[in-house]
């Protein structure tokens, strides 16, 4: 088995897949630094401080006032609804939400990058790992020597759980080494709050917890890499069943894109929240922002995760040992 | 290529990827079986008053704090800042806390909250309007101001203010406090005399409940819309347009001391 | 001496949808010998091929690989295997060796020096390290059958080995084929639709239409009274009329006679035709070819 990885591994090196995500990464990752770089001067000039009470205040005083628009989406006036009472908590409590620095900024582009970008850089790997043994024919020369085929998948699956690994720490080095150069390499050990707890009737707080910094990025790397690896399992399923690289990648990309665009719009279709995409954005119930389907939470959302990530495995082995190779 | 160098991109991938487990396990336990550890309340105000560079300004109040009604949407707040600035030649710096439609109930609460009272802790200058919500609301003042309700209005309206100043005081003995007066906008309507009456009546209990604290100047608006109101007025005949905005902002402007 | 038996296919049937593609094939390979595997496109040879090596499952009957059952001894049969299935596909992104190294990792015990020695074997030596995609497609044939000789194989599965490659490359094969065959014993399936190459090649021939093997022999066997001879006679009416009082013959449409090709009487019947006054312009010896000996075989059948 380990010599399969190896092998894996060896041709996943040779591919140089990983180095070109690497570089789509630190060039998207420089972009994020340069636009919050310019945010914060401009939010500094117009408010003419750079103390984060104030702007926390002023943020406050903003939504509040946005609030009282009657223009606005009952769904829209909610999670603002929300994400006040939560501003008026960290300012309660003197806690920055944003301490300046690059973990901060590892945190928000996590965040962001969750449920689309991440999966996307996954899916170059995976789409690609077993379909392009066949569009090459070397699928031919794998398959028929004395390893069965299980073992085979297994190592080729392995492998991209190893390089999703690889990606997701990619991402959070070249993130904090590139925002660190502009806003600082400091505050790991800035507090947190966590456990807001979304419900029906708005922002309940009775369980929230405060944490350093890097307790809650590790937590934000763990739920990233398992919504990685369920993005990168279903391109896997995908790359078994579907010859063309390319086809499955068109696939997964209407999957995640369709993902985002329904997130923000099926909270009045209860059972969309069964679909995977739209539970990709594990992080915000971290973060403590509304679902986009009421009752939804993180368990759910990990087990919604869980049974597409085992029906997916279960695919991609039951069909690769099975199917004739031509 | 090096057997060497896939090897070590291997184990470093192992080792990655069982620290993201880790992760990932933490977040599920937190989640869930993480007991609350108990938030710091910090509601003393600040400790530290950082070290201010010119001038700070604070605005409290409703949507005529905001600037609604001004295109340019600065306000009577934006449009004295700027002048402060211009005059002063020192850096002036805005906090601007009004809130649309917001009363003097609610202007009572958020004074109260630990940052506004640290925001006020470091004002060189406050400026405050309040009332218009309380006796207008937004209109229906007009059928019903002749009744006895809009004295049990007014009198918990000067309770929130006087309580409102105690606040501000509290937090800041210093600075100068300018309570903007109301102006009728109603005044061209057929009951427009008899509403001014009312408004005179509410400014003179407003000014003095400041004229009680030290350093709380009452600035009337009254005159200034007497004559040719609909002129200073926005399409809502309600709020200030920009010409109407300017004239509080003269007017508070001549009172500045440096 | 009957030599051991190392691929043995009995009743071998597939259906793919309502369609029975193979309809039983029965054979065995013995060692050091090569078997040919002749049949137009479209006969069934690569899927009988790919069954062989455990791409397709077969729908039913056995193949048993130096004795091991493929289906149920997957490993231990596929050990005794090497093949090529169609052109040999390696990674074009790593080189040679690491394309080596790669499938060397898929079975136990190939240590490097093994690498090395069929790298020389194939006489890639001086180019193992570059890259497979610079590689011209004779390079790649051979590096194919390299990475087929790593396990030391006694069956080695070729499909269509000179597919592609120029005359010289053709023959190299031809005796490397041999080569692998009689002095290191193995023995080789050769498939191809091409008969002078399965003639020269091969020592027994299975030919194979619509997924039956119509015959299995060998080529000597296969390739008797299969020759002809043609004929371009002047006066032809008359040369006609004493050929045909000889031997069976056939009116071709450009006006030549065919007869069969018999080494001891063509003589006599070129004599006789001679004596009736009937001038020979020209007597020619035609080789067999695939499509005459289907259409003989099959009865007249086109080729699919």
């Amino acid at each position: 088995m380990n010599k399969l990885i190896q092998n894996e591994m060896m041709k996943l090196i040779a591919k140089k897949r990983l180095i070109v995500i690497a570089l789509i990464i630190g060039v998207l990752v420089m972009l994020f630094t340069y636009a919050q770089y310019k945010q914060v001067q401009t939010q500094r000039e117009k408010l003419g401080t750079s103390d984060w009470r104030t702007i926390l205040q002023q943020q406050i005083v903003d939504t509040t006032n946005r609030l009282s628009s009657s223009r606005m989406q009952d769904e829209w006036k909610k999670q603002l609804q929300i994400s006040l009472k939560q501003q008026q908590y960290y300012l309660d409590h003197d806690i920055n939400p944003a301490e300046p620095g690059a973990p901060t900024f590892m945190r928000v582009f996590l965040e962001s990058s969750i449920d689309l970008f991440i999966p996307l850089m996954v899916m170059v790997i995976a789409s690609d790992l077993v379909s392009s043994e066949h569009s090459l024919g070397s699928i031919k020369l794998l398959l028929t020597r004395p390893v069965k085929r299980w073992k085979v998948l297994l190592s080729k699956y392995i492998t991209l759980c190893l390089a999703i690994s690889l990606i997701i720490a990619i991402s959070g080095i070249l993130s904090y080494l590139i925002s660190g150069a502009v806003f600082g390499f400091k505050g790991w050990g800035a507090p947190i709050l966590t456990g807001f707890n979304v419900t029906e009737s708005g922002l309940n707080t009775s369980a929230v917890k405060l944490m350093s910094m890097w307790r809650f990025l590790l937590m934000d790397f763990g739920l990233v890499w398992f919504v990685a690896i369920v993005v990168g399992s279903l391109s896997f399923m995908l790359s078994v069943l579907i010859r063309s690289t390319a086809a499955g990648m068109g696939v997964m990309l209407a999957a995640l894109i369709s993902g985002a665009i329904l997130t923000n719009m099926v909270s009045s279709w209860e059972s969309a929240k069964y679909l995977f995409m739209v539970n990709l954005r594990l992080t915000d119930y971290m973060k403590g922002t509304a679902p986009p389907i009421e009752g939804m939470n993180l368990s759910f959302s990990i087990i919604v995760l869980f049974v597409w990530w085992a029906a997916a495995l279960f695919v991609s082995f039951f069909v690769f040992t099975k199917k004739d190779v031509y | 290529m090096n057997k060497n160098v896939i090897r070590s991109i291997t184990v470093i991938a192992v080792l990655f990827c069982l620290l993201w487990l880790i992760g990932l396990g933490s977040a599920v336990g937190e989640y869930y079986a993480g007991k609350p550890a108990k938030v710091p309340e910090t509601n003393t105000v600040s400790k530290k008053v950082e070290n201010k560079k010119g001038l700070t300004i604070v605005a409290l109040g409703d949507s005529l704090t905001r600037g609604t009604g001004d295109e340019t949407g600065k306000g009577y707040v934006g449009m004295l800042l700027d002048e402060i600035k211009e005059k002063s030649k020192r850096p002036a710096q805005l906090t601007n806390l009004g809130i649309n439609g917001q009363t003097s109930n609610q202007l009572r609460k958020q004074v109260q909250q630990t940052e506004v009272g640290r925001q006020i802790q470091k004002a060189d200058i406050v400026l405050v309007t309040i009332g218009g919500n309380d006796l207008f609301r937004g209109g229906q003042g007009l059928t019903d101001f002749k009744t006895k309700e809009i004295a049990a209005i007014e009198k918990k309206y000067l309770d929130n203010l006087k309580f409102t100043f105690e606040q501000i005081r509290k937090n800041n003995r210093e600075a100068n406090v300018f309570f903007i007066g109301l102006y009728n906008p109603f005044i061209d309507l057929d009951q427009g005399k008899e509403m001014s009456k009312v408004v005179r009546h509410w400014n003179y209990d407003s000014a003095e409940v400041s004229a009680a604290f030290p350093k709380i100047i009452f600035v009337p608006t009254f005159d200034l819309f007497e004559l040719k109101v609909s002129d200073y007025l926005y399409a809502d005949k309600f709020h200030p347009n920009t010409k109407g905005y300017r004239l509080i902002a003269e007017r508070v402007a001549s009172l500045l001391t440096w | 001496m009957e030599k051991k038996i190392t691929l043995a296919v009995k009743n071998l049937k597939k259906v793919i949808g309502k369609k029975e593609i193979i309809k039983g094939l029965t054979f065995d390979l013995r060692e050091g010998e090569v078997f040919g595997f002749l049949g137009p496109n479209g006969a069934g040879k690569t899927t009988t091929i790919r069954m062989l090596v455990g791409l397709i499952k077969p729908t039913s009957g056995s193949i048993h690989i130096c004795g091991y059952n493929l289906d149920e001894h997957f490993q231990e049969a596929m050990m005794s295997l090497g093949c090529i299935v169609e052109n040999p596909e390696l990674y074009p992104y790593l080189s040679g060796y690491n394309n080596l190294l790669h499938f060397a990792r898929m079975l136990d015990g190939i240590s490097g020096e093994r690498i090395k020695e069929v790298t020389e074997l194939v006489g890639l030596t001086e180019r193992i390290h570059d890259k497979v995609k610079t590689y011209s497609l004779g390079m790649r044939q051979r590096l194919g059958i390299a990475q087929a000789l790593l396990g030391r194989p006694k069956v080695l599965i070729l499909d269509e080995p000179t597919n592609g490659l120029d005359p010289a490359g053709i023959r190299e094969m031809r005796e490397f084929i041999r080569f692998l065959a009689e002095d290191e014993g193995l023995s080789v399936l050769v498939s191809s639709h091409l008969l002078s190459e399965i003639q020269l090649l091969c020592d027994r021939v299975a030919i194979i239409s619509k997924g039956t093997i119509i015959r299995t022999d060998t080529v000597q066997q296969l390739l008797a009274n299969r020759e002809r001879v043609v004929w371009r006679i002047s006066p032809f009416e008359k040369g006609k009329q004493v050929l045909s009082s000889l031997t069976p013959m056939e009116e071709k449409e450009d006006g030549t006679i065919l007869t069969e090709f018999d080494e001891e009487k063509i003589p006599e019947w070129n004599k006789q035709l001679v004596e009736a006054g009937v001038s020979v312009i020209e007597m020619n010896r035609k080789m067999p070819v695939l499509e005459d000996l289907f259409l003989e075989l099959t009865g007249g059948d086109s080729i699919e």
